[in-house]
């Protein structure tokens, strides 16, 4: 490693990204390891030890190691990545190092085991590219998560790391940086939408000579994670945007509000600036262009709420995080009464690369109304968890099937749930449906943060909103009775409907309920806080008639309404519920039908679900 | 079997132009127990009371609801009406559709739909209302003020004033309570002993004021009018009518030179210097931040010492010069903050979206059932913390347990039954 010297010009930067990628030559062997938070829960790192350990007692020093940010292919972890060739290795573990160190490694042969066998052509793919689940993706945002070590500042400058910053300071005003952050068309993708360039512009005809920068990381949707993934993988992106911005609107400090769920984000953003300090990519005179910049990194402690800007401003203040009335806006009057702009991690990391190559490139992806691409965290019952990132207007069929390789277990499709807990349930008839932000909020759901959730045919409507809802009443503040009072009380219609106990008119009773909360709630937790109920009683509402009239839930998942039963013709007595069943409720000899007692069962559900030849019913 | 009249006030426009009263009498009409509902355009006049009267009288009606204005304006005089036919007043109810309702919206269709609400829920009220019957008891014209600070002083000299006996009753030896230890008083700053001595000595010398000082309330019975207080009075061996309040007793006390006060718990728990010097460090990382940065300072304290102690919370207040009533409220308000101990081992259960799809409450319903403890409950040997939290980010390892941070994927059942036996036989967090 070269000395850390402060880089003072814009030379200085392009010398050391030379340095760099003359070091890293492209021949050169090199082991990278997925280590991301999904593949450290699956072992990555000891992986990581042993690949140290096995290479030096093989005399093999010249190969590098590398821990790279997550490659969002979180399901088949851990991930390992053998350069030159690129080959792709999933779910790897300790037992496989020997044999790729031996193989692979010495003599350039693929393990075939270890690769990604399409299930569709039964192919394997040797590098990640052609596994269907990266195929249809166009990594912008993710342009060096999974490549590069989050943790040294040289990856990222090799990769072409603060050349944008580099170009802004020393030939661009901040008008211009605005009005080509305007013209890309980058929209918020915390949520929102609203144009990025805008608000930027708003902020900085704001007078006064303080004023803020904060970088939104509380990724509070449940379901989404791909805001962790960015900063855990490419703090010096977020960095460099929020940088960027800064010299645009005006600030001289920022925040990063990063949820406290996520301790190593929290590790490697500290890192990072660090490093970026001790390079003079942040701190006084950067580039010598007189422009000063700091960033202070800020814990989240838990609170939902926190996600919304005015809570989130309120939290950095070291104060209960509740949100206050807007106007005014924070570009008005933000942090500490100071215009602040606020965006979200991905946008943040989207301005880099339009910087560097160009507004119209950026908005040449991408849909009408929004350019770009999107991140989405694919999760729920679909076959490859992880995140994808796809240009806007990629169908939710494209997401979902032909990236997320359908569903588990060949079940059927019920729905897909975008924008967490303040999004909407999209029905199977609309799976064609191009993703943008104007396209789904037309089916009344939302883009939000990016979460979409599958749901198959185990999946009840009825329960998910319920589920959504006890989120929501539980991280209400509690400032406005709306959302306050409003939530709690259709929170209770649905419990008692899931519990069997639902009444004729409780469904148009939600409906009104529901939009009197969206009109009159102070914020937009309360704002959208009823649009999981709203969206499923347009698209299931049979399923909420199926609970109230009949008392049944056909998903099997409301357990005052269901009763599980195993069929004596299709049971073949392999015992595998009786194994698996908490309580000891099912009972049969081998190879014999087996019963459930209706008195012990929990309904747990555990029986359906391992049975492998559908012999488990809901009745 | 109830026979209610429901009268409906237009309050000439203040109403009738955002509610549709006669569809709201329509529709009380149909109430169950309702005989009959009119509306008309001033119930409070002459004619409007003389429509609830005849009504009364003419269908033996048993109760009344009057939907008008807030009861603050007319319950006295719908009241008056219905007693002057014979009707129990209590048997008469107002539903406010004026300031709770026609001046508050502006959809006329809506603010029908919620009179009917109004009316509906008022209909059931008085359907459960007993007559109630007004009778005259004796009183007992004597009077306790408890507490003699400068508030009960003057209370007793005001009643005493009036021409009543009055019974002080001061928990201290002396009267006088925080004033005589005042100086000056604000605004005016006037001198505060010139205010309360005069007070005090006047006490003394009125007649009708009897002072138990040195006493305290044990227990109080019965109502209004006629209570029954017992008093329990401290020894204090002196002669009160020969004291002269001298204080040579009390500074040549043998046993401990003050008068024996029960033994009270501090208020606050006083951080020792060990946890002070901790706290100290928290603080000073914190130092350079404007205003505040209390939520970081917290969740340093929490990872020091496992949960938010109270005598550090104490500490950090004095130190950063932070009301502690913050502190606890933002304590209270994010989830990551325990303010009692917590379990040697935190099993946390990740219920996010794509957690609860597959399976999440179930495994935290397992757990709960195992160890016998709710949502952010320890078990009573303190070895385990259960805590429900909304998503950890990982959603491909769905459902997901983490136990003191070490992640658990595509948990079971079965998996977290077995975990759990583990982690009680070793005591210790189980890698697997």
């Amino acid at each position: 490693m070269t000395e850390a010297t402060r880089l003072q010009t814009p030379d200085d930067l392009a010398a050391l990204r030379a340095r760099v990628v003359e070091r890293r030559s492209a021949k050169k062997v090199c082991v990278s390891i997925c280590a991301g938070t999904g593949c450290r829960a699956q072992g990555s790192m000891e992986l990581l030890a042993e690949f140290g350990r096995q290479l030096e007692s093989a005399g093999l020093d010249d190969v590098e190691l590398r821990a790279t940010g997550c490659h969002g292919f979180c399901e088949r972890g851990p991930l390992v990545v053998i350069h030159p060739r690129k080959i792709f290795y999933h779910s790897v573990q300790m037992k496989h190092v020997a044999d790729i160190i031996d193989k692979t490694i010495q003599h350039d042969e693929v393990l075939p085991a270890l690769l990604f066998r399409d299930p569709k052509t039964k192919q394997r793919c040797e590098v990640e590219g052609e596994v269907p689940f990266y195929a249809k993706q166009q990594r912008i945002v993710f342009r060096h998560n999974g490549i590069i070590d989050p943790t040294d500042i040289e990856d990222y400058v090799g990769a072409d790391g603060y050349v944008a910053l580099a170009k802004v300071l020393a030939g661009m005003t901040p008008e211009q940086v605005c009005d080509e952050v305007e013209a890309s068309g980058l929209r918020g993708r915390g949520g929102g939408g609203f144009p990025t360039g805008k608000k930027w512009q708003i902020c900085r005809n704001q007078p006064g000579e303080t004023k803020y920068v904060i970088c939104n990381g509380d990724e509070g949707d449940p379901g989404a994670f791909m805001d962790r993934s960015i900063m855990e993988g490419d703090p010096h992106a977020v960095l460099e945007g929020m940088t960027i911005g800064a010299y645009a609107i005006g600030a001289s400090k920022g925040y990063l509000y990063v949820r406290g769920e996520y301790p190593l984000a929290v590790a490697n953003l500290n890192v990072a600036i660090e490093q970026a300090k001790t390079r003079g990519l942040l701190g006084d005179d950067i580039f010598g262009s007189g422009f000063n910049f700091t960033v202070e990194i800020v814990r989240g402690a838990g609170a939902f709420v926190c996600g919304e800007e005015t809570g989130l401003i309120a939290s950095i203040e070291g104060d209960i995080g509740t949100p206050r009335q807007r106007p005014p806006y924070p570009a008005e009057s933000g942090l500490w009464g100071k215009p602040t702009n606020i965006n979200n991690v991905e946008t943040w990391t989207n301005v880099p690369v339009i910087l560097e190559r160009g507004a119209s490139w950026f908005a040449s992806i991408g849909t009408e109304g929004s350019k770009g691409t999107k991140v989405f965290s694919l999760v729920g019952k679909v076959n490859n968890t992880g995140l994808v990132e796809v240009p806007m207007g990629a169908t939710l069929r494209e997401i979902v099937f032909d990236i997320g390789g359908g569903i588990q277990k060949k079940r059927k499709f019920k729905a897909v749930q975008t924008g967490g807990p303040s999004g909407g349930c999209i029905p199977e008839s609309l799976l064609d449906l191009p993703v943008d932000f104007d396209k789904l909020r037309e089916v009344g759901a939302m883009m939000g943060s990016g979460g979409l959730i599958v749901m198959d045919e185990r999946t009840c409507m009825v329960d998910v909103a319920k589920y959504f809802l006890g989120f929501l009443v539980g991280e209400s503040c509690g400032r406005c009775a709306p959302c306050r009072e409003g939530v709690f009380q259709m929170h209770r219609i649905l419990s008692r409907i899931v519990e069997g106990e639902g009444r004729e008119g409780d469904l148009e009773t939600l409906e009104k309920l529901g939009n009197y909360v969206k009109a009159s709630s102070l914020c937009q937790l309360g704002g959208t806080a009823p649009n999981p109920v709203l969206s499923t009683l347009r698209y299931f509402r049979h399923e909420y008639e199926a609970h109230i009239k009949e008392k049944k839930c056909r998903a099997g998942i409301c357990k005052e309404l269901v009763q599980f039963r195993i069929d004596p013709e299709t049971c073949t007595g392999c015992t595998l519920c009786r194994r698996d069943c908490p309580t000891e409720a099912i009972t049969g000899a081998k190879k014999e039908p087996h019963r459930i007692d209706a008195a012990q069962c929990i309904k747990c559900g555990v029986c359906y679900d391992v049975c492998n030849f559908g012999a488990v019913e809901v009745e | 079997m109830s026979r209610m009249g429901v009268f409906i006030c237009w309050c000439g426009a203040n109403i009738a132009e955002t509610v549709d009263c006669e569809e709201v009498a329509r529709y009380a009409r149909d109430l169950p127990g309702v005989y009959i509902a009119q509306s008309y355009k001033y119930m409070c006049s002459d004619p409007g009371q003389r429509i609830i009267t005849d009504a009364i009288q003419e269908h033996q009606l048993t109760s009344v609801v009057v939907a008008s204005c807030s009861p603050r304006m007319h319950e006295p005089t719908f009241r008056k009406t219905a007693a002057t036919v014979g009707l129990n007043p209590y048997m008469l109810e107002m539903a406010n559709i004026r300031e709770h309702c026609s001046w508050v919206h502006t959809d006329r269709r809506d603010a029908t739909e919620k009179a009917k609400d109004l009316v509906r829920l008022l209909v059931e009220k008085v359907k459960r209302n007993q007559p109630l019957y007004e009778i005259e008891m004796p009183v007992t014209q004597r009077v306790m003020v408890i507490g003699a600070g400068i508030a009960g002083i003057q209370a007793a000299l005001d009643v005493a004033a009036a021409g009543h006996e009055v019974v002080l009753v001061e928990r201290k030896p002396s009267i006088g309570g925080f004033m005589s230890m005042l100086d000056e008083t604000f605004p005016t700053l006037d001198c505060s002993q010139c205010i309360l001595t005069p007070r005090m000595v006047e006490i003394m010398q009125n007649d009708k004021i009897t002072l138990r000082s040195n006493a305290e309330v044990e227990q109080v019975n019965g109502y209004v009018g006629n209570f029954g207080v017992k008093i329990r009075q401290k020894a204090r061996s002196v002669d009160l009518d020969k004291c002269t309040g001298c204080g040579d007793c009390w500074n040549n006390c043998m046993a401990q030179n003050r008068i024996h006060e029960p033994e009270r718990e501090p208020e606050c728990s006083v951080a020792s210097p060990e946890i002070a010097a901790k706290v100290d460090a928290i603080a000073a990382k914190y130092a350079d931040e404007p205003g505040g940065m209390v939520v970081g300072a917290l969740q340093d304290i929490q990872e020091e010492f496992n949960y938010l102690r109270q005598d550090a919370l104490t500490y950090l207040s004095r130190r950063i010069s932070v009301p502690l009533s913050r502190l606890f409220a933002v304590a209270r308000f994010y989830g990551a903050f325990s303010l009692t101990p917590r379990g040697r081992h935190i099993i946390r259960v990740c219920l996010g979206t794509a957690c609860h799809l597959r399976g999440g409450g179930s495994i935290a319903d397992t757990i709960s059932r195992e160890l016998g403890i709710g949502d952010g409950e320890t078990t009573p040997d303190e070895m385990f913390t259960l805590e429900r939290v909304n998503c950890l980010g990982a959603c491909a390892l769905a459902p997901l347990v983490t136990i003191d941070g070490r992640y658990h994927g595509k948990m079971t059942i079965a998996k977290m039954i077995h975990l759990i036996e583990q982690c009680q036989e070793s005591g210790d967090t189980v890698a697997v």
